[in-house]
């Protein structure tokens, strides 16, 4: 009784060839997720149903552009989806807030280990998938850096905003996420 | 001070190098527009792409989640039946029929939001709109699809009202009237608060609608004179729009 994870690949797929079900299913699986993230950037709930709607028409019109030859199917996802919510920033303003102990315990795997206690199966599995090697590759990064990278994922905030908030010049921010992106490279392969 | 960027072992930007920072945002406007004319063209850093994003997930997931509402399921399955009828490859229509403005909803929110001071500025300056502004509780600019110009005022006023009101001169064509719709956030449908003859204004008691909320939708379609027969909106849409609380 292996519980079998969420194909996306073979959700994409069928959306492709036509099958609402497919479609409906992957909303099922990932809506809650995408609102959450979207939620995140934007801030402002009714923007973030509606760029999760949006995405989700957009995934349905573009399936067949996606192959597994193009890696993750979650990934191409996530891409499509957050294009969106960043494009739509450009319409609304929201608070650019500096949070390092929320953003710290996002990727700190002590934190994970003993607030996650998978209790079924399907959630060992998804665990295995999510505790992926970006935790303990970030852990490597210096403070600063490891704040940039977070406030550019998970808020979507802009390497001016980021300069601002770290009061570095933008330069310095630059440099610093494409250094950090080359060490997780590495660290990840 | 600057120490990092001047001290030149800055790592090379890479296809992958690229494509993280593509993934976290870290490029300026024209950087990543000239990043997705690659993308287009090269499978392999579509790739790179989304292996980052697969990465960087990881971290998202562990953020408390928001549930989906139910109400987001029905509109996402409204519009992909909608897209049935108004095939990709039909003739050109711009914005016939109710739903397929959905399809840009996030934009239209937001260039509500965005046109929402010039246009009461044009609103005020024109000679059709009596400013009980001094102290609006709830306003709307309804803007033409197409151009994207001001078309009406919406908001209300002491008397419990509230009004829709033209900013200019309203062309309606020969036995059609404009109906004039709302939809709160959470409502499955739109509903009807009226039709619009040419030259009037119109009037709804407030007392009879649910509150009013901040994003509620406004919109006129052109219908048949009598109004829609199905009671859903079924015209083009004229002019369309989004409630602000300005209390």
């Amino acid at each position: 009784m292996t519980p079998t994870p969420f194909d996306y690949e073979d959700a994409l797929n069928s959306c492709a060839a036509g099958n609402k079900r497919a479609l409906m299913q992957l909303y099922e699986q990932e809506s809650s997720r995408l609102l959450t993230v979207v939620m995140r950037i934007l801030k402002n709930r009714a923007l973030a149903e509606d760029v999760v709607h949006d995405a989700f028409i957009k995934i349905w019109k573009n399936a067949a552009s996606y192959s597994v030859d193009l890696g993750s199917g979650r990934g191409w996802i996530y891409t499509l989806t957050r294009n969106l919510a960043l494009n739509s920033l450009k319409y609304s303003h929201r608070q650019v807030l500096a949070e390092p102990e929320f953003l710290l315990d996002l990727c700190d795997s002590q934190t994970l280990e003993s607030e996650h206690k998978p209790d079924d199966f399907s959630e060992l599995a998804a665990e295995s998938r999510t505790h992926s090697a970006i935790y303990g590759c970030i852990d490597h990064l210096e403070y600063e850096r490891k704040l940039c990278i977070l406030h550019a994922y998970v808020d979507g905030y802009t390497q001016d905003e980021i300069a601002t908030l770290l009061d570095k010049p933008l330069g310095t921010v630059k440099s610093w996420i494409k250094r950090s992106l080359h060490a997780l490279k590495e660290c990840l392969q | 001070m600057n120490q990092d960027s001047h001290s030149g072992n800055t790592p090379p930007d890479t296809d992958s190098s690229l494509a993280g920072q593509y993934v976290l945002g870290a490029m300026s406007e024209q950087e990543r527009r000239d990043f997705e004319v690659e993308l287009s063209k090269k499978p392999a850093l579509q790739k790179a792409v989304n292996d980052w994003q697969e990465h960087f997930l990881a971290i998202t997931d562990q953020l408390e989640e928001v549930p989906a509402p139910l109400t987001l399921a029905s509109r996402v399955k409204r519009s992909v039946d909608a897209l049935d009828t108004q095939p990709e490859r039909a003739v050109k229509q711009s914005s016939t029929g109710f739903w397929s403005f959905w399809n840009s909803l996030a934009l239209w929110r937001g260039f509500s939001a965005a046109c929402l001071v010039l246009a009461v500025a044009v609103g005020l300056q024109s000679q059709h709109v009596q400013p009980t502004v001094a102290d609006p509780a709830y306003i709307a600019v309804l803007v033409a699809p197409e151009d994207k110009k001001p078309g009406w005022v919406i908001q209300t006023n002491q008397a419990n009202e509230m009004r829709l009101v033209p900013l200019g001169v309203i062309e309606i064509p020969e036995g059609k009237a404009l109906q004039f719709w709302t939809k709160a956030e959470g409502w499955d449908t739109p509903v009807s608060l009226g039709l619009v003859k040419k030259g009037e204004s119109i009037s709804v008691a407030i007392d009879q609608l649910p509150p009013l909320t901040e994003n509620q939708l406004f919109e006129l379609t052109l219908e048949q004179e009598t109004g829609s027969p199905t009671g859903l909106p079924t015209g083009p849409i004229k002019s369309i729009g989004r409630g602000v609380i300005t209390m």
